[in-house]
């Protein structure tokens, strides 16, 4: 500024001359600022302390102003135009001449020069807050408390910056210029290190809302640079998750890029985990960590039992533990105490979650292979505890179905690879007779209860019985069929059903076709087009038998001729 | 996948269904078009809720119910009138959600299920493609059978109707041989499929996930979509996965009460089932559709019919799938059972709320409609002695629709106005149980089997849906056209790309090496055919 001197000069001569301006006198004294209360206002109370006439003109309007002070404000506009620029981009603006003017008139109404230049607005001067405030808002006092927090924030910063050196330097082997001791980082630093990043995070969420997960605030994760999550746009199904979520993938991003194995990394995944236990990718890379740092399965299964417990509906959770036995299996398949101690737990939970969603399907899939690994066929505690289930809720096909797979899959007798509609020669007649009489009696306590009549019917095809055999116990369920509508009595219509078939078996078209009619007419409505469809089946199966022997007839009659 | 809490927002002015008189011409229950809408709207334009975290890992399953349901409510170009509201998702939109799903792609084929899995491609420097070993980083970006044909649906749903060529080019930019090279690469010894291939330290690379009939089902569609008929030796032929194996395994996972599971030794459900019969039928289903009908005409897959073990047995399952739907009593007497809405939680103890005797039950429905008027309502479930859901009405009726029994087996008008009546919610969209609030998969499952049922209600309003492929008619011709459109352009020397493209591609590599800036070329660009 080269009027400087000059102007620093001028006003002491000057004073005197121009103290009397009238304008210039009102419009300070009726501006007399009261005391500021916000960071804003005090910074508009100097803005305007420095512009003597904008504040006159704020409150009267540039025509109401005298023509001195009309021309003070413009000088004073000029000035501080022109105060922005360049000193050559300055001359180049007002010659010498309007210079010298502007400055006299300046010094003239004696205010002071040098002041802020730009006009304080809220937002903008002072900026916002975590929670959108204008930070320009704030009282004094408060002001100067965040001042005080964001000094501690730097010193913070910095100390840690050096902790952070100093790990470097230990990583690369250097020695201390000074000393000529070889740099070690003591525990002791590390943990003033933990408390300063705690401290920071704090600080740095208080002023500016930023959040620094643990991960980030974390000195464990110090070499680590996490990648984060980029995506095009056109994105669909965006899910709004928590920060920490995202911090969180972004990390596993990053192990999982470098292949690292490690207790860390393990930590990562149960913190994923606890946020989304869905995510399979997180469970692959546990198992991963788990077999490639050789870590105790039975440790592991004991935390896995909390989180499925905690999870009832999860599928992965129980992939996992899947994976987790065909590990640990050959670890103790020679050892048959070990097998069976292991066979015991694996029931005893599996017992206790069922006990919490009896019908869990991923549990009752895992428990079906667990069976066939372990080998739990003869393990009597294992029909018990079905049979148990059972007799607790009759109606509890889950259960039904294991009974089915355990009773009839049973290596020990049953013909590898038979499906499960398939008849089984190998299938000992004294297990078909107990587990249809087993079904028949609970068929007894709910008539209407379609699981038993679905497991006899398993068991008698399984074991190459004709359905026929049960006919006695199925017409105990239907009373009078067709002898007219007061008369006719229908406990179950699934045995209705079964005896059409056992009709249908003994070739009995018209009574199979009278079970049907009922179902549909009347018993079964809401499946008559179903029925119907049986009644169609029927007929042709009819036809069917009627060209088979006429063929065979046919065929008779040629053998015959022959 | 169980999105029983999903909390939704209640719009403004929404009132019962019942209240609005938008359309008085249909008599209630009727699908309330304009209210799904909304719904999908919602889906779309903000961030899915909190509780949506659990499918993080598999977004693309999200985007294809939302695209799929905002298909199946929006007509296609030859059915517009001039009172029809602008799609919900515009061409423009389309493109972009397009680059969005291709940005999915594993570089080795196959789609990542999550963007938050797409690693930067500098990942894969270490990965040798024609070994395949382990140098790999772990896990980078593991591609996932389900997510694959999530991605491959929506691509096909994403085709601009209005643009016959833009539709035929759909698959552009699809790795085809490096998928289907992966694809077999996830078959299990026994025909079954896992769901990604993963590195086990001490197991080396394994095959991951259950066993799982979902899987299969995916592997046969994915193959569909993609393979084609390319002749042994010509360019873009890659070696089938073994079918007979697949077949196999499916078919002995039919259980002892004839239903199918997830495997052999497992409870009859029927997720799996749709899943097994669907299968059978893509394994045999012509490469295009012969005739371009409106209403769908299933694949009659002579596999289907002549290979499972017990077929009445199966559709006697199927036949079981649907009972009577009671309305459990409210919580207490002073409630009027008439406007009482039901909660989830009144549901959980008397899971089975059927009457003691077949006889009690006809007295209960005699009663019901003398009294009050009131028609049976029938919904299913996916188990033998399980609760009403909306999405097993889909399931069942898919399975039957494949078999080409559902217009015959199903009382249509009683499962449609149970889930007319008691699975739409006044917000739009359906909930998994009575009274419950909608969330993406059960609202749009609601919506898959009405397109299915072809009932003259919604006629006009739901395309036709096809039960094997799950997506709406218009968009299997797509699929068939985008078929032949990538084998073609394989055929003239371009792997997966056109010939144009391949030289921007190959620019596009040549800046791409320049700004990696290390002067080496990565071992996988080659496997990309640069």
């Amino acid at each position: 500024m080269p009027p400087k001197s000059k102007a620093a000069t001028k006003p002491k001569a000057t004073e005197t001359t121009t103290t009397t301006n009238p304008t210039t006198i009102t419009s300070q004294t009726a501006s007399q600022p009261s005391e500021p209360t916000t960071v804003l206002e005090r910074s508009q109370q100097r803005y305007e302390k420095t512009r003597p006439f904008e504040a006159a003109r704020r409150q009267q309007g540039l025509s109401k102003l005298s023509k001195e002070d009309q021309k003070g404000w413009i000088c004073d506009q000029l000035l501080h135009l022109t105060n922005r620029l360049p000193a050559a981009s300055r001359s180049r603006l007002l010659g010498p001449k309007a210079s010298k003017e502007i400055w006299w008139t300046i010094n003239g109404t004696n205010s002071i020069v040098r002041g802020l230049k730009h006009k304080p607005e809220p937002h903008i001067t002072w900026g916002t807050d975590r929670n959108g405030h204008d930070v320009g808002s704030y009282t004094i006092e408060r002001f100067d408390e965040r001042f005080r927090k964001r000094i501690a924030l730097t010193a913070l910063q910095v100390s840690s910056r050096v902790f952070r050196e100093n790990v470097e330097r230990e990583k690369r082997g250097f020695v201390d210029a000074r000393s000529g001791r070889e740099i070690i980082v003591t525990e002791r630093e590390i943990d003033e290190e933990k408390v300063r990043r705690s401290k920071m995070a704090a600080l740095k969420k208080e002023l500016y809302g930023e959040i620094t997960g643990k991960l980030a605030g974390s000195v464990e994760w110090e070499d680590v640079v996490p990648i984060p999550h980029e995506e095009p746009e056109g994105a669909l199904a965006a899910i709004a998750y928590p920060a920490e979520y995202a911090e969180a993938m972004s990390y596993l991003r990053a192990v999982m890029t470098t292949k690292e194995y490690s207790p860390r990394c393990l930590r990562l995944t149960e913190h994923i985990i606890s946020m989304n236990p869905a995510h399979y990718t997180v469970w692959l890379y546990r198992a991963a960590n788990i077999f490639a740092l050789g870590l105790s399965i039975p440790d592991e299964i004991e935390w896995l039992n909390e989180v499925a417990l905690a999870n009832l509906k999860n599928y992965q959770i129980w992939h996992h533990r899947h994976l987790l036995v065909e590990h640990y299996y050959p670890t103790i398949s020679s050892d048959p105490d070990a097998l069976a101690q292991f066979a015991k737990q694996e029931r005893d939970f599996l017992i206790a979650i069922l006990s919490e969603d009896t019908k869990n399907y991923h549990v009752w899939s895992y428990r079906s292979w667990l069976v066939g690994k372990l080998g739990m066929w003869e393990d009597e505690e294992e029909l018990k505890s079905i049979e148990q289930l059972i007799d607790e809720d009759v109606r509890n096909n889950s259960a039904w179905s294991h009974r089915f797979f355990i009773v009839f899959s049973n290596p020990k007798y049953a013909t590898p690879g038979k499906g499960a509609t398939e008849k089984d020669e190998r299938v000992p007649q004294e297990l078909v007779d107990r587990e249809v009489k087993y079904a028949q009696n609970k068929v007894y306590l709910a008539p209407q209860n379609q699981s038993p009549w679905n497991y006899m019917r398993g068991v008698l095809v399984k074991g190459r019985q004709h359905l026929a055999s049960v006919q006695g116990f199925v017409e105990e369920f239907v009373v009078k069929l067709g002898e007219g509508e007061e008369e006719e009595d229908v406990k179950s219509t699934h045995a209705l059903d079964l005896l059409a078939e056992i009709y249908a078996e003994k070739w009995d078209s018209d009574k199979a076709d009278l079970c049907l009619r009922r179902l549909a007419e009347k018993w079964d409505r809401i499946r008559g087009g179903y029925w119907e469809w049986r009644r169609k089946c029927l007929t042709q199966t009819e036809k069917e038998k009627a060209v088979a022997v006429g063929e065979a007839e046919k065929g008779g009659e040629e053998v015959a001729a022959a | 996948m169980d999105n029983n809490d999903t909390e939704a927002p209640v719009l403004d002015g929404c009132d019962q269904p019942k209240a609005q008189e938008e359309e008085p011409e249909q008599e209630w229950p009727y699908l309330d078009v304009h209210r799904h809408l909304r719904y999908w709207k919602m889906c779309i334009r903000a961030p899915l809720p909190h509780i949506y975290l659990s499918n993080e890992s598999n977004r693309l399953a999200l985007a294809y119910f939302i695209v799929n349901s905002v298909t199946l409510l929006t007509p296609p170009p030859s059915e517009r009138t001039p009172e029809t509201p602008e799609p919900l998702i515009s061409r423009e939109d389309k493109k972009l959600m397009r680059k969005w799903v291709l940005h999915h792609q594993h570089p080795t084929g196959g789609f990542v299920g999550t963007s938050s899995l797409v690693f930067p491609l500098r990942d894969y420097d270490t990965y040798n493609f024609d070994t395949k070993t382990s140098d790999e980083p772990d896990h980078a970006g593991l591609a996932n059978i389900t997510s694959t044909l999530f991605a491959l649906q929506l691509l096909a749903l994403l085709a601009d109707e209005e643009d016959e060529a833009a539709a035929e080019n759909v698959f552009e930019g699809v790795n085809r041989v490096g998928t289907l090279r992966w694809l077999k690469s996830l078959q299990r010894e026994d025909g079954s499929f896992g769901e990604a291939l993963s590195d086990l330290p001490g197991h080396g690379r394994f095959i991951a996930g259950g066993y799982d009939m979902r899987y299969c089902y995916i592997a046969t569609a994915i193959r569909w979509i993609l393979r084609g008929d390319v002749k042994e030796g010509s360019p873009g032929w890659v070696e089938d996965f073994d079918t007979e194996a697949l077949a196999r395994y499916i078919l002995n996972s039919q259980t002892y009460d004839r239903g199918f599971a997830g495997n052999s030794q497992d409870e009859a459900h029927a997720g799996y089932a749709y899943c097994a019969i669907a299968a059978l039928t893509l394994l045999d289903r012509p490469l295009t559709s012969t005739s371009p009908s409106t209403k769908p005409q299933p694949h009659n897959s002579p596999l289907l019919h002549s290979s499972i073990r017990d077929l009445p047995g199966l559709i006697h399952w199927l036949a079981s799938r649907p009972f009577v739907y009671l309305e459990p009593p409210p919580p207490s007497a002073s409630t009027d059972p008439d406007t009482y809405i039901y909660q989830e939680d009144d549901l959980d103890d008397p899971n089975f709320l059927l009457p003691p005797t077949p006889s009690d039950l006809l007295c209960l429905l005699d009663t019901l409609q003398k009294e009050k008027g009131k028609q049976v309502n029938v919904a299913f479930n996916g188990r033998t002695n399980k609760v009403a859901d909306t999405c097993y009405f889909w399931w069942v009726g898919g399975a039957l629709a494949n078999l080409g029994h559902l217009d015959e087996l199903v009382d249509r008008e009683a499962a449609r106005r149970f889930l007319l009546e008691k699975m739409q919610h006044r917000i739009g969209g359906f909930g998994k149980s009575p009274g419950s609030p909608p969330d993406l998969y059960h609202s749009f499952f609601g919506l898959a089997v009405l397109g299915l049922l072809d009932h003259e209600g919604e006629r006009g309003k739901v395309r036709a849906f096809d039960a094997g492929l799950a997506v709406p008619r218009e968009t299997v011709g797509v699929i068939e056209r985008a078929r032949g459109k990538l084998i073609e352009s394989e055929k003239k020397g371009g792997k997966g790309f056109d010939e144009k493209q391949t030289v921007r591609g190959k620019e596009a590599v040549e800046m791409g090496l320049e700004l990696r800036g290390d002067g080496e070329r990565p071992k996988w660009l080659g496997a990309c055919g640069y």
